[in-house]
């Protein structure tokens, strides 16, 4: 489903020099399949996230990276987006003014429209709000507030994937989706996600520490390091590195 | 009066809204114009323009309802006042509408209000231009309105300004004990566009409260100017006052000055002032457009809620759809 192939990429700060974070990554994510990203901090998780994405200020300089057989690369945001691609982001942004129903109203039907699909309707949006605001045990009385202007960071983190919820993108990129939140919000979250798995979905989920891995169980553990996988392995090797650190691995890369 | 009698970048209130240099081309409304005395040059352009052409629209006493005056196109004029009863609740729109077919439209106002002890006056200036038609560009809109406020009074304001060749929307309050004040505002500056809003708030009694939120946008060749001045006189103990003038430039060569100002002479007041002026956030542009939303959509969508913060809800459903529509339509998101 994605196919990243030999991807290098450097960040391009407005005011200095361009760093490469990206040195050769090379990763298959089946459909159906959840895999993880582990890496200690400045292995590159969060750009690879952001270049997939297709954030400014990221600059890919060689390899392939491709969603169903279609280059990513050359695709504005939006239309990345409309493919299927969903971030949930580290740090979720602030929009003040904007309800976050309003905002993920008007997310979901211009994604519809790129697609040539009709707009959802009010009533069956109200449905889909009210059954993923229950499911994330959202307060309703947050969803009319402006998006993320005041929230708590567990809050922001949940109503990244209540929007995940709403959108049901094809596949999820869940960049340190557990940071900031406490073990029950975090099992509330890791249900949000698990409800979207399925044969015809995949996950890359993005991570710091293995605890995110004991509820959203990962087909397949990838250690990043140095802008490179340098090891890959089955759910065990997230609770290897639980024990014995990163740095076997860092030597090894 | 000559066009050198005009103020120009050289007077302080004026410089960076050159009134001499907007003017040049409408000498003979300068010179048919009595000497400007201490009511100041617009007062001076309002009453020559408003005897020349008819009768004042605006010597309302107000016995509670909503009042609306209209100048538009060509040459017109506004010069009178407005008396709102003591204990009454009246609402004032003004429009300076530029859309028409005169060559060069010279639309200035000035308004003496008085909001008597406990009396309520809702004002709403909606100053529009219509992009695209040259007379737009050459248009000159001056509105000026001088106000004084009661016991207990409250004075609410709202200006949408699009701005001409050179417009300004100038206020200057006087208030008393426990009067209430608000004067917001939105500007939207587009090329060739000018667009000033100047005010001035004297806090001269115990416990007033003011707030003053102006929003503004401006593209290339646009300038907006926000001139804010808080004065509290030594009898105003317990003045409760924020003001904020917060501006985005969408593109390169977008210009916006400002001067906010707070000059204080009590000692016991809760005074707090906010002034920026910077670009739109591409972090959370590129959130929005992670989400699906097109980049001009998206930009849209940021810049729109930021100025419809400023717009209150007083104003009445149908002029705030309305102002809703004028702001999408400059944003480029209606047609």
């Amino acid at each position: 489903m994605l196919e990243l192939n030999n991807l290098h990429a450097r960040v391009v700060p407005e005011d200095g020099a361009a760093r490469e974070i990206l040195k050769g990554l090379s990763l298959a994510v089946p459909a159906g399949e959840v895999h993880a990203i582990m890496g200690p901090n400045g292995s590159g998780k969060s750009t690879l996230s952001y270049v997939l994405t297709g954030k400014h200020g990221y600059e890919v300089t060689g390899g392939s990276a491709t969603f169903e057989g279609q280059d990513l690369l050359t695709l504005e945001p939006e239309a990345r987006a409309a493919l299927g691609l969903f971030l949930s982001f580290q740090y979720p942004i602030e929009i003040a003014g904007v309800p976050v129903m309003t905002f993920v109203r008007t997310a979901m039907n211009a994604q519809r429209k790129t697609r040539g699909e009709p707009e959802v309707s009010a009533p069956d949006f109200l449905k889909l709000s009210k059954i993923a605001a229950a499911k994330l045990r959202i307060d309703p009385e947050m969803l009319k507030r402006p998006l993320n202007v005041g929230f708590s960071g567990g809050e922001k983190k949940r109503l990244e994937i209540y929007q995940m919820l709403m959108i049901e993108p094809r596949f999820m990129i869940l960049d340190e989706t557990d940071s900031g939140l406490d073990i029950d919000a975090l099992k509330v979250v890791a249900e949000g996600v698990n409800a979207l798995r399925g044969p015809t979905r995949g996950m890359l989920v993005i991570t710091h520490y293995q605890r995110l891995l004991d509820y959203i169980k990962p087909d397949r553990v990838h250690v990043l390091s140095a802008g490179r996988i340098v090891k890959s392995g089955g759910p065990e090797l997230a609770l290897e590195l639980e024990k014995s650190g990163y740095d076997q691995f860092l030597k090894a890369g | 009066m000559q066009l050198a009698d005009l103020p120009s970048r050289r007077s302080e209130a004026w410089k960076w809204s050159d009134l001499r240099a907007a003017m040049a081309g409408q000498e003979g409304v300068v010179t048919g114009t009595a000497p400007i005395d201490a009511e100041g040059p617009i007062s001076a352009l309002a009453q020559a323009m408003d005897d020349a052409y008819g009768p004042s629209a605006l010597d309302i006493v107000a016995p509670g309802e909503t009042f609306e005056t209209r100048i538009t196109e060509g040459d017109a004029a506004q010069y009178g006042s407005v008396i709102v009863r003591a204990g009454a609740t009246a609402t004032l729109v003004e429009r300076a509408g530029v859309s028409g077919s005169r060559l060069r439209p010279f639309l200035p106002s000035f308004s003496r209000i008085e909001v008597e002890p406990g009396a309520t006056l809702h004002r709403i200036v909606v100053q529009t231009n219509d992009v695209g038609t040259g007379q737009a560009d050459a248009a000159i809109v001056l509105n000026e309105a001088v106000v004084k406020l009661g016991q207990g009074a409250t004075f609410r304001q709202f200006v949408l300004g699009e701005g001409a060749k050179l417009a300004r929307i100038e206020i200057s309050v006087d208030a008393v004990e426990g009067a209430q004040v608000e004067l917001n505002g939105v500007y939207l500056a587009s090329a060739k566009r000018h667009i000033d809003m100047t005010s001035r708030v004297a806090h001269r009694g115990p416990g007033i409260q003011s707030r003053q939120l102006v929003r503004g946008v401006a593209r290339k060749g646009g300038r907006g100017v926000f001139q804010g001045k808080f004065l509290v006189e030594r009898a105003g103990q317990k003045t409760d006052a924020e003001m904020a003038h917060n501006a985005l430039l969408l593109e390169e060569g977008a210009e916006v000055f400002s001067k906010p100002e707070l000059e204080i002479y009590a000692d016991d007041v809760a005074c707090a002032h906010g002034n920026t002026a910077g670009q739109l956030d591409e972090d959370a542009v590129f959130y929005l457009r992670q989400r699906g939303i097109p980049d001009v959509e998206a930009r849209a969508l940021i810049t729109r809620a930021f100025v419809m913060e400023a717009v209150p809800e007083w104003v009445g459903v149908d002029l705030y759809a309305e102002i809703e529509q004028r702001i999408d339509t400059w944003l480029g998101t209606r047609a």
